[in-house]
């Protein structure tokens, strides 16, 4: 299990777990936090779903979700876990 | 919001009481962000599509009224969601008017190329118990990649129709209106299917209907059943505030063993179920090739989008950009300044003298309607050359490509990497720069993007920066003038970081977009969105400029018979407000009268110091007849084209000769000293933006709230920087 952010481009992964906004401590009470982990599942990014990193380097990454490809901050992608 | 509930009512009675051929049909329009939506629209309704904004906020609406079958269709296009849930400006607008507005059908726009997510929405959109029609839109491009798609399986298990279309290719839009009109007609056959949102939710729902119904059975009628039982599991704070409904005792009960079953969390227990509801459908429909071909959008990305690659091909963009917009549209600019200035004019006095029009007529017209407005037709051309080739570069997908590769360089000052694109039009002229922030998601993004592109130094100030160089610094014109712009970019940085830290506080949200696939935008669609864009310009800001040239043509002509501008209002008001100046250097009536009428534009500064400094002799040229000035628009327009292109290739354009501005050169010289004329650009630099600008800022966020801010933050730094500049300079002994 790796966070996402740390694929590099080409690898493929099964998503596991997102640790994010939600209950999670220190995180709690942050509103925006929550919003963008709302946006990214509602963006298709979710449990079991299998994703391909096409761009990793810099502040942001690409993936590909089903046919959607899908840039995220990379602080978003590190709390995000894949298993290759 | 009940009386206006019962008032809809009425209104439908009565509809209801006309003949069916009468009746509008509403139809909303909803869907993903790229699945094509707004194509679909503007294919259908084309020109017939009126774009606002949605009361209260600066989201986008359209709509359009239009016949087909000999039936009335309203269409209203909601802005694009991936859900219904109230978290997003755009996704509150859209659920609003569902919810409100109850149109009679839904038409829902879904990316047949990514099924599962579009999905998700639908089964959203089909909680609210409207009838829905599924436009499977981008067909063409699912069966290209080899995607079997059962939409026969998708009615049956959905309950609703089910039309292939692909918008690009204009295929499949009159079946989609015939199934809205039939759909219509027989709305109590096509509701959609109650989904099954697995045993515990379902039995959750069932206890807490029970309740409700006897708690509150007037609010079970006035809005979707299903929906609102699901908003209250969720407890979705929008709907709990609207209704009322915080403390609402048979609620905890009622989620005890959902709770325990699945934890604490009922929102994404709702999320989950909806999901699996979609993906669950698209394994049943859903047939793909067991290959996947690679792309041609994945390998352009690898170009465009790599990490040495990216910025200089985004900068390469921006130049062409740039020069295509510029080139192409300063000589229709320049020519239709010249029709303006000459033969209009000539033509109005030639109306007006013989209808015995006083001379304060025929030059409130002249020099007042018509040199103002003229003022703004001339950006005509340069906006909507630049609107369409924005248009082109957001049609393409590039757009979204741009703001990934600009993402990290634009967080220094607390923006996304898509605000760069207004800033760098704000260098041509900032009008299209404040129009262009509505490709912004984030409104605090697009106010505060809108206020810093007017501290990009536009076009209309080099005239000013030309004449004073000229006069003043004639040996490194060029260094000085590159100064000036280099100051706006750093005040901006400036000036961003101060607003972050004080206006716009807050974490942004994160940075998370789609990426669309590469696709070559149709003609028809980019002269469409052209044409939305640009005529928000003719229109608004057009009205605004006409009143405003109208007064200040009377505040330089009043008192009546004034003979001299400094006794003009707004000479008088030029004399007023100069002791203001005095302490950045040039205190003078005439300085404060040209920067007050800058205000329209800032060319117009140089334009009232000529007439004040060098009063026009009385020429009396040749006035040439209709027909010579009919044929001389005409050459004149041939010439504009001609030049166009061959400045686009790099052809060699004659110079054409300067205006002899050497009168007023030497009367400059006599009045600023060289450390005051640099105070005096870096004032017109900063100050306030031109009306156009504020205009334009007053339509984008819809209350002149950020106008106002814009306004006076930008004077005040206007004033500070060149106090600083002139009494800095006096200090170090360079002269005062």
């Amino acid at each position: 299990m790796i966070p996402l952010g740390l694929l590099s481009a080409g690898e493929n992964g099964e998503i596991v777990e997102i640790m994010f906004g939600k209950g999670e401590a220190g995180c709690a009470g942050n509103a925006e936090h929550e919003k963008s982990m709302i946006r990214v599942e509602e963006m298709g990014l979710r449990i079991g779903k299998h994703v391909e990193m096409l761009t990793n380097g810099g502040s942001t990454i690409l993936l590909r979700v089903d046919e959607a490809r899908i840039a995220l901050a990379r602080r978003m992608a590190m709390k995000i876990m894949v298993r290759r | 919001m009940s009386t206006q509930l019962k008032r809809k009512e009425e209104l439908e009675g009565e509809v209801m009481a006309g003949s069916v051929a009468e009746r509008v049909i509403t139809v909303a329009v909803a869907g993903n962000p790229n699945s094509g939506k707004s194509t679909l629209i503007n294919a259908i309704a084309g020109t017939r599509l009126h774009v606002g904004n949605w009361a209260g906020v600066t989201v986008e609406k359209k709509e359009a009224l239009f016949d087909f079958g000999g039936r009335k269709i309203r269409l209203v296009d909601l802005p694009g969601t991936y859900s219904l849930s109230p978290y997003s400006q755009e996704e509150i607008v859209a659920r609003d008017y569902l919810v409100h507005q109850r149109p009679d059908l839904i038409v829902n726009v879904v990316d047949a190329t990514n099924l599962e997510r579009n999905l998700y929405l639908t089964v959203q959109i089909m909680e609210l118990g409207i009838p829905v029609v599924m436009a499977l839109n981008i067909y063409d491009e699912a069966q290209a990649k080899g995607y079997r798609i059962d939409d026969k399986g998708i009615e049956q298990m959905l309950g609703i129709a089910v039309v292939p279309t692909s918008a690009t290719k204009r295929s499949g839009l009159d079946e989609l209106l015939e199934t809205v009109l039939r759909v219509a007609d027989a709305p109590n056959q096509r509701v959609p299917k109650k989904l099954n949102y697995g045993e515990d939710i379902e039995v959750a729902a069932e206890y807490l209907a029970k309740s409700f119904r006897t708690s509150h059975p007037a609010l079970l009628e006035r809005y979707p059943q299903r929906w609102l039982l699901l908003k209250l599991m969720e407890q979705d704070s929008r709907v709990m505030d609207e209704l009322n409904l915080q403390n609402l005792d048979f609620l905890d009960p009622a989620l005890h063993h959902l709770r325990r079953a699945h934890g604490e969390d009922i929102e994404s227990i709702m999320a989950d179920a909806r999901y699996s509801l979609a993906s669950g459908l698209t394994r049943e429909v859903l047939h793909k090739p067991e290959l996947r071909q690679t792309e041609l959008t994945e390998k352009i990305d690898k170009i465009v989008l790599n990490r040495f690659l990216g910025i200089p091909i985004f900068m390469a963009a921006m130049w062409l950009l740039f020069k295509f917009t510029f080139d192409l549209s300063a000589p229709f600019g320049a020519w239709l300044g010249a029709m303006t200035e000459g033969p209009f004019k000539r033509w109005a006095s030639a109306l007006l003298t013989p209808l015995g029009a006083p001379d304060w007529t025929v030059s409130l017209v002249n020099d007042g309607v018509i040199a103002g407005v003229g003022s703004v037709i001339v950006f005509v051309p340069v906006i909507f050359a630049m609107m369409f080739f924005i248009t082109f570069l957001e049609g393409s997908g590039y757009m979204a490509r741009a703001a990934f590769v600009m993402d990290r360089t634009m967080h220094a000052i607390g923006l996304h990497g898509k605000s760069f694109i207004p800033m760098l039009l704000g260098f041509g002229c900032n009008v299209p720069g404040i129009y262009a922030t509505r490709t912004l998601e984030n409104p605090k993004d697009k106010v505060l993007t809108a206020l810093l592109v007017p501290l990009m130094s536009c076009g209309a100030r080099l005239p000013v920066y030309v004449v004073f160089v000229s006069a003043f610094f004639p040996n490194n014109s060029s260094t000085v003038i590159w100064s000036l712009y280099v100051m706006g970019i750093l005040l901006a940085v400036l000036m961003g970081l101060i607003f972050k830290k004080t206006l716009f506080r807050g974490e942004a949200p994160m940075f998370i977009m789609e990426l669309p696939p590469y696709r070559m935008p149709s003609m028809h669609s980019l002269c469409v969105h052209t044409w939305e864009k640009g005529k928000h310009f003719l229109y608004k800001a057009g009205t605004y400029i006409f009143a405003v040239s109208v007064l200040v043509w009377f505040l330089l002509n009043l008192p009546w018979g004034v003979e001299h501008k400094r006794d003009s209002y707004l000479g008088q008001a030029g004399a007023v407000v100069a002791p203001v100046f005095q302490p950045i250097g040039f205190g003078t009536w005439e300085a404060a009268s040209s920067l007050i009428s800058g205000v329209i534009a800032k060319e117009i500064v140089v334009g009232t110091m000529g007439e004040i400094y060098a009063p026009k002799k009385d020429e009396k040229k040749e006035v040439p007849t209709l027909q010579e000035d009919l044929k001389e628009i005409g050459v004149s327009f041939g010439a504009a084209c001609s030049k166009a292109v061959k400045t686009l290739l790099y052809l060699p354009v004659p110079e054409e000769k300067e205006e002899d501005r050497s009168s007023l050169k030497l009367a400059l010289q006599g009045v600023f000293t060289p450390l005051s004329s640099y105070a005096f650009m870096v004032f017109v630099l900063l100050y306030m933006p031109c009306v156009v600008a504020i205009a334009a800022m007053r339509q984008e966020f819809g209350t002149w709230k950020w106008a106002v801010v814009g306004l006076g933050y930008q004077t005040a730094l206007a004033w500070c920087a060149a106090l600083i500049v002139y009494q800095g300079g006096r200090l170090l002994g360079l002269g005062g």
